[in-house]
């Protein structure tokens, strides 16, 4: 059951657009910045299968320019 | 200044059978009343209240989108300053209530200006170029390392929802109305319910000068 | 736990991102990350009456994950539809506290001890019964509160009056609205409001009587204002003794020296008469006179007993009698001036307008404050402005079922779910529906709440249980009560969320549900009860105050009395109590109706609320066939009541030479337990203060945030002083708000009462400033 942080990066002057897009996703919680064209992405799923998949879809996104991983969980590993 | 003694006028008219009591009403209360100054407690709280009512719905609700924070803080030279004089200034113009604030007392339309006029928060303040400085040249004597602190954030609300609380210090600006309302106010910290009109129910003051406290008990 | 686990860590997750992106891009700032709301929609919202004052605001709290994360007024709530003030916004945020009770404490040799609560609950149960067997059944007691939910109240007062025959049950309520209670009680012969908060809309003449509104009931006065934004014709008159946010936003303001109110109150009546402003047809119709005995005291020494006896007089009697109180008379014991008193008297009498009153402590907590109740309602009689749309005299409360639980309950020594423990068929049907033997019930009522702490004093009470209320900071002359419930011999058993100075003379501390973590119900001031369910779970080994009470009964052997389980009880205790209202004159709805809609007023007769009582246009309870029907009292008719001024307990003299006046402020409710664990009420307000004129401050030298001491015969605190702040005293006179623990303003006030109703005052007595 995996928890992971991003900072997502907008192509140029798609903030608005990102938002909308990850938060359409399903297992996604958004963070926009007031000020600056970044993007807190905080996902949760509940197994491997969801993450795979979740992660295709965050590849697919148009509106996103690059994402980088600020944080990890999963407890799959220690039970 | 307000229209209070209009709103008076309205209320004697309803009791105009008791018109010996008109006297009463405009002369006022008894020396032990008037030992306090309404005016001059919890940072001239009643300015708020004598706003809202003299102020129209129509107004408080207009919204012209005429300025934003980022002209807002282009005229001061760090959150809270007095702002510069964005805009000519007759050379005959003293700087008091006659020329000043016959607009920005009340705000309106400026037909010179082609937009809506911001209202002042502090109208029995008169002598304007005490603080409010003109604009003669925009090429500094020496270039200066100066740096502005960063204004307060916006949407600081504690809980999703919930009233963000105010993060400026209310000296001088005692008066939420004239700021956050009307065609004259500040896009992004214009409110939509100002009809409430008893803004502090709700905002609470946060300046944080000091580093945020929580309450823990003494042992 | 494991959701509460799972939510830290993405709270983590996001609060790491948060801070990579800041070293990132500098100055980057994310306004909302705090509120982890799922925005794919997972939030759910759920009813419920706010947790603190009287006005009993609809709100509706935002559920993520277990946890509540938001709070946003309830549109469908009558009461405030959809505002809130900002203790009601960041309600749920007292949930949260760092210092939580969640475990159950006992004392062992000197030192709090965690135990499991079973076994906390065994030690309550066999020293209740040790406690009792050895010194009689009325060594032990229990002191609830106004904030009691009715199944908290309900329980307590079947198990003690009922199961173990004591009327050792009183609530802090007794120091909150007693006044108001016995006011009602002499003048209507039947308890809370006639009016409710639509009176609003109508009036065009609101007088607040000593109630700082803006900040104690600042959703009512907003609507108030809001009515004088919309309507032409509104005028707010603020008449107080000390000026106010309230006074500021006033059209305006009327200082009176304290206790004074009772003259200036009679001065409007005999105004009225003079200029014969009486509503003669009213009068004559449904109005009876009478008067009480005078120079009845103070209640300041142990064992004090007062009973009022009434007596009937005629109009011409009534007339006479405030001949005392000509407004240029009553100008020089009030210090307002006759011109002001002919204006409000104006007002009140002339029959265009709709003249609304409100008041809640000024009136109430006042050592005569049974007689200021009934002379505002005096005033109201004599015009006939009462029962109907926008003429309404109105007391406010000021905890969120101080109505509900402690006057609809009866949580009074005295008190029953349905009348008094004094009358025999009152008692009866008491015993029928608790299914115990009348005998159970005694007769006489033992203890009210100052009594009732000066006999744990004493010794003779040895055993008390206090539930959701601090009295160990607000009883007022604090030392004598702190230092009586230390002594050997006394068991103290608190209830409660946080650690406060009361948990702290506890030996036994019980880890209580707070708010939303139980099914409970509140009462508001207009008659409106309101239901809220478990929305989330109480922490760690918490449980509701009614549980509480249920597992302790059962121990001591009342298992057929209280036979319900975890699962229903609140259910089945609301439709017991329900069966001591049936009727119309108090009919409340049904459980299952109140966990519908966002509260409902009683009477609740086929299925319609009644708004306006007394009034056959709107309660059904009216019979007479005339324009009103006043049936609380025998004869059909409301009690006009001749109560002279008398001067309060204790005033300023050469040696003390200040009133005390001690309140609120809109940030903290009561003694801060819950909102000074709220971040943005705390940060606003961190610390109490004293309130000084500013001449005064002069003539003492003091600036602001300059320490004073203020002595009284009885302690005294040093704080800081506050000068123009949110209030300004007039000259002689210092006020204090007294949600702080760490300044117990209560070691200086003084514990006299109101003979009639036992209500302490905690607005007048005199102190001596110093500068420290």
């Amino acid at each position: 059951m995996p928890i992971f942080s991003y900072l997502a990066m907008p192509k140029s002057g798609a903030k608005e657009v990102l938002c909308a897009d990850l938060a359409a996703l399903s297992n996604c919680e958004v963070i926009p910045s007031d000020n600056q064209e970044v993007v807190v992405l905080v996902t949760d799923t509940p197994d491997e299968t969801t993450e795979d998949k979740l992660q295709k879809s965050l590849n697919n996104l148009q509106s996103l320019q690059s994402l980088s991983l600020a944080f990890g969980y999963d407890d799959q590993e220690k039970q | 200044m307000m229209k209070r003694s209009k709103k008076r006028g309205r209320l004697v008219t309803g009791v105009a059978a008791l018109c010996l009591l008109c006297a009463l009403i405009f002369t006022g209360s008894t020396a032990f009343s008037a030992s306090v100054d309404l005016r001059d407690f919890d940072n001239q709280g009643k300015k708020i209240y004598e706003a809202n009512d003299a102020t129209p719905q129509i107004y408080m609700s207009a919204d012209s989108g005429d300025r934003n924070l980022a002209s807002f803080y282009e005229l001061r030279q760090y959150p809270g300053s007095p702002p510069r004089i964005p805009h000519e200034v007759d050379l005959t113009f003293s700087g008091d209530e006659t020329d000043c604030l016959s607009c920005h007392a009340r705000g309106g339309y400026s037909q010179e200006f082609g937009k809506f006029v911001p209202v002042t928060p502090h109208p029995e303040n008169s002598l304007c170029y005490q603080c409010h400085a003109q604009v003669l040249t925009e090429e500094k004597f020496v270039e200066t390392e100066w740096k502005s602190i960063m204004p307060p954030r916006l949407g600081r609300s504690f809980l999703g929802g919930s009233p963000p609380p105010i993060p400026h210090s209310l000296q001088m600006r005692e008066n939420c109305i004239s700021c956050h309302t009307g065609p004259g106010a500040v896009v992004e910290i214009r409110v939509d319910h100002s009809a409430r009109g008893n803004c502090r129910q709700c905002h609470a003051p946060a300046v944080q000068t000091t580093p945020l406290q929580e309450f823990v008990r003494k042992p | 736990m494991k959701l509460n686990r799972r939510r830290f860590l993405k709270y983590a997750a996001a609060s790491s991102a948060v801070a990579t992106a800041g070293a990132l891009f500098p100055g980057v700032s994310f306004g909302n990350w705090q509120n982890l709301t799922n925005n794919s929609g997972i939030i759910s919202w759920q009813k419920a009456p706010c947790r603190f004052c009287g006005t009993g605001c609809g709100v509706l709290v935002g559920v993520s994950d277990g946890r509540a994360v938001a709070v946003k007024g309830d549109p469908n709530c009558s009461v405030n539809k959809g505002l809130c003030c900002m203790k009601g916004y960041h309600s749920v945020q007292m949930l949260y506290g760092k210092d939580r009770i969640t475990t159950a404490k006992v004392r062992k040799n000197g030192e709090m001890v965690e135990v499991p609560i079973k076994e906390a609950l065994d030690l309550v149960a066999e020293k209740l019964q040790e406690t009792k067997d050895k010194h009689g059944k009325d060594s032990v007691a229990i002191y609830g509160s106004g904030q009691w939910t009715i199944p908290d109240g309900y329980v307590a007062s079947k198990l003690f009056k009922g199961c173990l025959g004591t009327n050792n049950v009183e609530a802090n309520a007794r120091l909150c609205m007693a006044s108001a209670v016995t006011g009602f009680m002499t003048s209507f012969g039947i308890d809370e409001p006639m009016g409710c908060y639509e009176d609003m809309d109508h009036a065009n003449v609101f007088i607040t009587w000593g109630n700082n509104m803006a900040e104690m009931h600042p959703v009512l006065f907003s609507r108030m204002l809001a009515n004088r934004k919309r309507r032409t014709n509104v005028t707010v008159i603020d008449f107080a003794t000390r000026s106010t946010r309230t006074s500021q936003a006033a059209d305006k303001s009327i200082l009176f020296r304290p206790q004074t109110d009772l003259a200036v109150a009679n001065a409007i009546c005999y105004e009225i008469i003079k200029n014969d402003w009486v509503n003669w047809n009213f009068v004559n119709e449904h109005v009876s006179f009478h008067k009480g005995k005078t120079n009845i005291g103070y209640g300041t020494e142990d064992h004090f007993a007062f009973k009022d006896k009434a007596e009937s007089i005629n109009f011409e009697e009534y007339k006479l009698f405030l001949e005392d109180y000509t407004p240029e008379k009553v100008e020089k014991i009030s210090g307002v001036s006759a011109r002001d008193i002919k204006y409000m008297a104006a007002l009140y009498g002339d029959p265009s307008l709709k003249v609304t009153s409100f008041w809640c402590m000024g009136m109430n907590q006042h050592t005569r404050g049974t007689w200021i109740n009934n002379l505002v309602y005096n005033i109201h009689l004599l015009v006939g402005k009462i029962s109907t749309p926008g003429n309404s005299p109105f007391s406010l409360t000021g905890q969120p079922s101080a109505c509900g639980t402690v006057r609809e309950v009866g949580t009074l020594t005295h008190k029953l779910p349905h009348g008094v423990v004094m009358k025999e068929h009152h008692r009866e049907m008491a015993a029928e529906i608790w299914d115990v033997p009348v005998s159970n019930i005694d007769p006489k009522p033992t203890y009210h709440t100052v009594e009732m702490f000066r006999a744990l004093d004493r010794g003779d009470i040895k055993f008390i249980w206090i539930q959701v209320t601090n009295p160990m900071v607000t009883m007022p002359n604090l030392r004598r009560y702190r230092d009586g419930a230390l002594k050997d011999g006394r068991f103290v058993v608190v209830s409660d969320v946080y650690p406060t100075p009361t948990t702290d003379v506890a030996d036994v501390i019980l880890p209580a549900a707070l708010w939303v973590e139980q099914e409970g119900m509140f009462g508001n001031s207009e008659r409106r009860t309101q239901h809220f369910a478990e929305i989330v779970k109480p922490p760690g080994e918490a449980m509701s105050d009614t549980w509480q009470i249920i597992e302790v009964a059962k121990r001591l052997g009342f298992e057929k009395q209280f036979p319900w389980t975890q699962d229903d009880y609140i259910g089945k205790i609301w439709e017991e109590y329900r069966k001591f209202h049936a009727g119309p004159k108090h009919e409340m709805a049904s459980y299952k109706v109140l966990k519908e809609r966002s509260g409902v007023q009683w009477p609740f007769v086929n299925g319609k609320e009644t708004r306006w009582r007394f009034n056959p246009k709107y309660d059904p309870a009216c019979t007479n066939g005339k324009e009103f029907d006043f049936y609380g009292k025998k004869d059909n008719r409301a009690w006009i009541w001749a109560r002279p001024y008398e001067p309060a307990a204790e005033s300023p003299d050469s040696e003390y030479n200040f009133w005390l006046n001690t309140g609120r402020v809109i940030e903290h409710w009561h003694t801060g337990s819950m909102t000074r664990r709220i971040p943005v009420l705390h940060n606003a307000v961190p610390s109490s203060y004293v309130e000084l004129n500013p001449e005064d401050a002069a003539e003492l030298g003091v600036v602001n945030g300059e320490m004073v001491k203020i002595i009284s015969r009885r302690g005294e605190v040093t704080m800081p002083a506050q000068i123009k702040g949110r209030g300004v005293p007039p000259r002689g006179m210092v006020f204090v708000p007294f949600f702080d623990e760490s300044y117990l303003i209560n070691e200086v006030t003084l514990d006299a009462f109101c003979p009639i109703s036992k209500q302490a005052d905690y607005k007048k007595c005199a102190v001596r400033l110093e500068k420290a």
